[in-house]
């Protein structure tokens, strides 16, 4: 998988190019929005990671001249610019998300990870089954049993499994937990995602069944599937 | 000399003493032509008429004087002369002089050019205009009596200078006047605009009674700068904010991260700690968004696109959200919806002011408290029977970062209030915190112009 990061600041770049090495990503970097739409026309990438102001050439414009080469791979746009405008404008412009600096390296992974998985496994309409780990969903009857035994689960409680489940073994920051199931644009900054998170996990690790549910502090979520490890 | 040229060079650089001498010019220039025509109407056409007489007169003396026999000529000469009043003819030959003068001038020009000469009158003297003919036996004289008309001329010349004059001093007085009473109010606001150039925003205008022009500009000026000194106000209060909330937990990160690097080689800093500061940078981070968001939104400068929301669907989703905070209270959470539900606003705002309103009610009220949700036809209203807001902090909670225990060590920004209040005014509508007897009711309008009703017309009802 090889990723371009487009970053003008050298430190957030070295970071960020360091911590996707670590994950198993090949990072090519670019320091200026030339450099980026020379790179990201010549070479071959399955992500781009572009900054919004970027010198020599805006990020938006990148992104609307790669858009407009028909190059379709997935874009993540971070921006200082955190206004709703400039999040829809950046969205608008052909983006796939939008990460507002500061930001945690985790929600950058998790979303880089989402954006490169992009098909769920529920992504064709006919399969109403989802399974992950030893869990199973049906998402005609929203029923959901854990090694044959049925679990019954609050409406959110449901939607919040079915995310983890469409991105097993995943990090799932609370933040896109939030946006998943709520479908509301910001970060509500407390512990409430965590207690939904919670009430989940009390009814899905019940009994002497391993957990499943692993809480990555100060990041998020995963599931993981211990059975088959 | 030099003092009257500066005076010039000063008064010159005034608009209003152009103004006003041009407008003199103007008038002068005016009059003056007035004056031209109208002596051109009197005084010229009464001396043309003269002239024209002069002419006929001579003209039908030169057709007798050849058509009659001199003896003939002298007797009808002598019948005109006398019977002409108002002109003077005398004519002269080899032997004598007749007519009304007794003898001719011999300065006097020959027709049709026309010569002023004095007559004495016995014991007047008297002024006249005329010419000579060359008769074929004699000269004859005709000129009429100039005195009046010259008299009529120096008098218009004299009122045509006076009404100049009269006019150049009116000119320079209403220039004067008019740079005294609009210069000193333009002169009252280029000093006000002084005073705030050198630092004092709190100068304004003076604004007269009489509501014209300058009380107009006045108006303006005053508003403009009562928004300019709101907003450096506002700027002020934020980096005031920002320097006590911001510092305060910064500094004690930075005594920290020392304090690590100084034990470093005895204690290597471990994972847990490592945690800690970077939740209190996440802390620092996240009251530095809020702050700027508020303000933002205080500002209106985070423009978002006003839909239709449905108010009861938002509040549903923060109920759901929030009530396992609630549960974990063992407290009672209900949600009552209103009939009219929809309203023009921003969905993701008005979620967050509900959320805010809901999760302060959630953490102030003790556990086993009852919480109650209540959408309206134009807002909500969030009511507990937790500890309430007394009476004198009621205004307080909602400006940024006042929070009701002083010492700031219990967990929260300090800007929940003020975000529901900056989200209720962003959708022209307010904020009332009131007693719930016991606990708080938050009362949330917005849109307080016009609340939509719902076009089915069916109740809203929960689900």
């Amino acid at each position: 998988m090889r990723i371009l990061v487009v970053e003008d600041d050298l430190v957030t770049q070295g970071f960020i190019k360091k911590g996707l090495t670590e994950h198993g990503y090949q990072v090519e970097v670019a320091s200026n929005g030339q450099d980026a739409l020379f790179q990201a026309l010549e070479m071959d990438f399955q992500l781009i990671i572009l900054d919004r102001m970027l010198p020599k050439l805006d990020g938006l414009t990148v992104l609307n001249t790669l858009r407009s080469a028909n190059k379709t791979l997935p874009v993540l746009i971070l921006s200082a610019l955190d206004s709703v405008d400039e999040r829809v404008k950046g969205l608008r412009e052909g983006g796939d998300d939008y990460l507002v600096k500061p930001f945690a390296f985790a929600e950058l992974l998790a979303r880089v990870e989402i954006l490169l998985r992009r098909q769920p496994i529920s992504a064709s309409p006919q399969s109403t089954l989802i399974q992950a780990a030893d869990l199973k969903m049906n998402l005609l009857t929203r029923q959901v049993w854990r090694a044959g035994r049925e679990i019954s689960l609050q409406p959110k409680e449901f939607q919040i499994l079915r995310y983890l489940m469409e991105h097993p073994q995943q990090v799932v920051t609370r933040t896109l937990l939030f946006e998943a199931v709520w479908d509301y644009d910001f970060d509500p900054q407390t512990n409430v995602i965590d207690v939904h998170v919670a009430r989940l996990r009390k009814k899905v690790e019940n009994d002497d069944l391993p957990p499943i549910l692993e809480t990555i502090r100060g990041v998020g979520y995963r599931l993981v599937d211990k059975t088959t490890s | 000399m030099a003092l009257v040229t500066g005076w010039l060079t000063k008064q010159r650089a005034s608009f209003v003493w152009r103004f006003t001498l041009l407008y003199t010019a103007l008038l002068i220039t005016l009059i003056a032509v007035a004056f031209f025509v109208l002596y051109q109407l009197s005084v010229g056409e009464i001396s043309r008429s003269y002239q024209q007489q002069i002419q006929f007169i001579t003209q039908q003396q030169r057709v007798f004087n050849q058509q009659m026999s001199p003896s003939e000529y002298l007797t009808q000469f002598t019948n005109q002369a006398e019977q002409l009043t108002n002109l003077i003819l005398a004519y002269e030959d080899k032997n004598a002089t007749y007519g009304r003068l007794t003898s001719l001038p011999n300065h006097i020009a020959s027709c049709p050019a026309q010569t002023t000469f004095l007559v004495d009158n016995t014991n007047d003297l008297r002024l006249y205009s005329g010419c000579i003919e060359s008769l074929s036996n004699g000269r004859l004289l005709v000129a009429f009596d100039d005195e009046n008309l010259y008299f009529l001329q120096t008098q218009f010349l004299r009122a045509g200078v006076l009404a100049l004059l009269l006019t150049l001093g009116l000119g320079i007085l209403s220039g004067r006047y008019l740079s005294t009473q609009f210069l000193s109010r333009i002169k009252h606001i280029n000093d006000t605009a002084k005073i705030i150039q050198s630092g004092d925003l709190g100068a304004r205008v003076t604004v007269s009674d009489r509501q014209d022009e300058f009380d107009l500009l006045a108006g303006y000026i005053n508003r403009m700068l009562n928004q300019l000194e709101d907003s450096f106000h506002a700027v002020s209060g934020v980096t005031d904010a920002i320097a006590h909330d911001l510092r305060t937990p910064l500094g004690r990160l930075r005594l920290r991260l020392e304090s690590h690097l100084t034990t470093l080689p005895e204690h290597p800093i471990n994972e847990s700690q490592l945690q800690e500061m970077l939740e209190e940078l996440d802390h620092i981070l996240t009251t530095f968004s809020a702050m700027l968001e508020l303000s933002r939104l205080e500002h209106k400068q985070a423009h978002s696109h006003f839909n239709l929301v449905d108010i009861n669907q938002v509040a549903e989703d923060v109920i759901d959200l929030i009530q396992p905070l609630a549960q974990d209270k063992q407290q009672a959470l209900s949600f009552i919806a209103s009939r009219p539900c929809y309203l023009q606003g921003d969905k993701t705002l008005i979620f967050r002011a509900m959320f805010n309103a809901l999760e302060n009610a959630c953490k102030y009220t003790p556990s086993g408290g009852v919480i109650e949700l209540l959408t309206t036809t134009a807002g909500f209203i969030v009511k507990d029977n937790g500890p309430g807001i007394p009476d004198e902090f009621k205004d307080q909670v909602l400006q940024r970062l006042f929070r009701l225990e002083s010492s700031r060590t219990s967990p929260g920004y300090g800007l929940g209030f003020p975000l529901i209040k900056a989200i209720a005014q962003f959708h022209h509508g307010k904020i009332e915190l009131k007693d719930n007897h016991p606990g708080l009711q938050v009362h949330v309008t917005l849109n307080m112009s016009h609340p939509i009703e719902n076009k089915k017309d069916a109740v809203c009802s929960k689900s």
